[in-house]
């Protein structure tokens, strides 16, 4: 086995630079980066930690659902590189995590103590907390070594990442006040991507009609949410919640933007050869080196 | 006695109203002046607020000191929940929609005689002072406001409710074409109007204040222009924006955010860090802009003057 012991964001395992890992990398930074650089200058309003905890949050959220999107790409796009970057996407969204927790502790002067109680007493913060104790410990399995080690039980593992993203997006809900459509949103595209699993299990061919039928599927279990969400936890009328998503001239309501991304990810298998055919006419050598 | 009256009266105006705030002040004042003389009015102040000569107000020497630094105005005025302009607090500029002329406010219900007054006929029965009051929002963060305005009080007298009136309920505009928050759509589901009331010995304490005003000049529309309530004791979600309905009623008002979530927002929702709200603790608040987090007090520190208003209701949920 050759494992190489230095593995830098911008190579791929056989050391050579990686034009995707390269551009990822500074792709996830940027967040982060932006909101350090807006504490900086004190330019996020009144409470600038409290603003810059929730945005970077919004991140988590995004980059944890973004690693559970690579898999299925791989299979739709039939690329198998793309499992270059899943790692550093899921290292990225327990970082984003951190930063989060972090400064949620900041937010509250530092007081260990009352963070302590306060993650014991409110049940939102005990699922977000759940959640970070549950990507650290995918964070810290995620070295070659690690994999190693843990051989067949480091999948077994790595596949609570699905209970950690479920509780994330429910500490994303409850943490909302009326306004759940973010939440909705990224739920949508969860399941979007649970949904493309399902298919897979099922044995489908990754077709772009299943792929289509997958995209409605996601996108009325989105609306689906959003109205029961609404019909448990608030007193507005759900029902007049499920018809909003009718009032078009008003923005998209998260149910069609998952289902015009999951038409758009359904056409993809057609677009692929089309790009792989005009790549080899191109650079025929470079393709064939990478393959 | 005579020292420390004159104390008082010279220690606010330094104390309270930011340097930038006195200047501008000035700068209104003599805008307006040259608009008099000129016979035309600025650009942009001609289709603004005619009561613009009505500020700044003389201070109310009692409430001259909120016993904290005034908040930067730009903080409260670009930090706001208005839900009829959006859900983020950044709603200042979608806000710049709110028709502040003609606004008229519907008195009704329990009263001798139902009335319809505009704003401006309103001001001028009234005499405005200024007051410094302390604000605590139930997302545990607080202000401190010079708002411009007259007590409660004095509206009660002018409608002159009946015996039958146990509560009064307020009402906020509903109007889709002015406000993005309540078009089709998912926000336009929600319960509106925007609805609050308190009880008529609330209605009727001194502390329970109408606002027009804040910084000297007419309350920002990010603020709820153009003629609010603020009730220091209680969390802000109380103190509804932009009125125009005021009924007197005898049944017990169910607000805007009690209809959303009961179980997170009551009809007392005295400020209490005691009781936590169901998601956070309301021990501690963050004061806007300054970085700071305080300790926050039973009646927001107002207690001396309205616990006696909760004698005999402890079986209510007070705090919530």
């Amino acid at each position: 086995m050759q494992i190489r012991t230095l593995l830098s964001p911008w190579t791929d395992r056989a050391g050579r630079f990686s034009f995707l890992k390269t551009t990822v990398f500074v792709l996830v930074l940027l967040p982060a980066l932006y909101y350090a650089v807006k504490l900086g200058q004190n330019d996020l309003g009144p409470l600038p930690y409290k603003e810059a905890l929730h945005r970077i949050g919004d991140w988590t959220v995004r980059f944890l659902v973004v690693t559970l999107a690579l898999t299925p790409l791989q299979r739709i796009l039939m690329w198998p590189k793309l499992a270059v970057i899943r790692r550093m996407l899921g290292v990225t969204a327990f970082t984003y995590a951190l930063i989060h927790f972090s400064l949620y502790v900041v937010n509250e002067k530092l007081d260990l103590v009352f963070v302590a109680t306060e993650i014991v007493k409110r049940v939102y913060l005990t699922i977000g907390f759940t959640a970070l104790i549950g990507l650290s410990l995918l964070a810290a399995t995620s070295t070659d070594a690690a994999l190693r080690k843990l051989g067949r039980n480091w999948k077994r593992l790595h596949m609570i990442v699905y209970g950690i993203a479920v509780l994330a997006l429910l500490h994303y809900f409850m943490q909302s006040k009326i306004d759940v459509s973010q939440a909705t949103l990224w739920s949508g595209f969860f399941l979007l991507l649970m949904i493309y699993r399902l298919a897979v299990k099922w044995r489908l061919a990754l077709t772009p009609l299943t792929l289509a039928g997958c995209a409605v599927a996601a996108g009325l279990a989105t609306a689906l949410i959003e109205f029961a969400w609404y019909g448990i936890a608030t007193g507005v009328d759900p029902v007049r919640v499920l018809k909003a998503n009718l009032a078009f001239a008003y923005g998209l309501r998260p149910a069609w933007i998952v289902l015009i991304v999951g038409l758009i990810a359904a056409l993809l298998p057609w677009i692929k050869p089309v790009y792989a055919a005009a790549t080899t006419r191109l650079s025929p050598a470079r393709n064939a080196a990478t393959r | 006695m005579l020292i420390k009256r004159r104390y008082g009266w010279e220690i606010p105006e330094h104390k309270v109203t930011p340097e930038a705030l006195f200047l501008n002040r000035r700068t209104v004042l003599s805008g307006l002046a040259g608009a008099a003389l000129t016979g035309i009015a600025g650009p942009a102040r001609a289709e603004g607020d005619p009561s613009q000569g009505l500020y700044p107000a003389p201070v109310n020497p009692a409430y001259k000191d909120a016993g904290r630094a005034v908040t930067d105005e730009k903080y409260n005025t670009n930090y706001n929940n208005f839900y009829e302009f959006g859900t983020s607090k950044g709603i200042a500029a979608e806000a710049e929609n709110l028709k502040i002329r003609p606004w008229e406010i519907a008195v009704d219900g329990e009263v001798d005689k139902p009335f319809v007054i505009g704003i401006d006929d309103l001001l001028k029965k009234v005499t405005l002072e200024e007051r410094v009051y302390r604000h605590r929002c139930v997302e545990a963060w607080s202000m401190v406001v010079p708002w411009t305005g007259f007590p409660l009080k004095k509206l009660v007298e002018l409608a002159s409710p009946t015996a039958d009136a146990k509560y009064v309920r307020f009402e906020t505009f509903n109007n889709p074409e002015m406000a993005s928050g309540q078009q089709p759509g998912l926000f336009g589901t929600m319960p509106w109007p925007y609805v609050e009331g308190l009880t008529m010995a609330e209605a009727m304490h001194d502390l329970t204040f109408v606002v027009t005003g804040a910084y000297g000049k007419p309350v920002a529309k990010s603020m709820g222009a153009p003629i609010r309530i603020h009730m220091p004791w209680k969390y802000g979600f109380k103190s509804i924006k932009s009125i125009i309905k005021v009924s007197f009623v005898k049944e017990r008002p169910i607000g805007f955010w009690e209809q959303l979530q009961s179980s997170e927002y009551g009809f007392w929702a005295n400020v209490n860090p005691q009781v936590p709200h169901p998601r956070w603790s309301q021990a501690s608040e963050q004061v806007l802009g300054t970085g700071e987090r305080i300790d926050t007090q039973l009646y927001n520190g107002y207690g001396e003057f309205v616990a006696s208003l909760y004698q005999g209701l402890e079986n209510e949920k007070l705090y919530m």
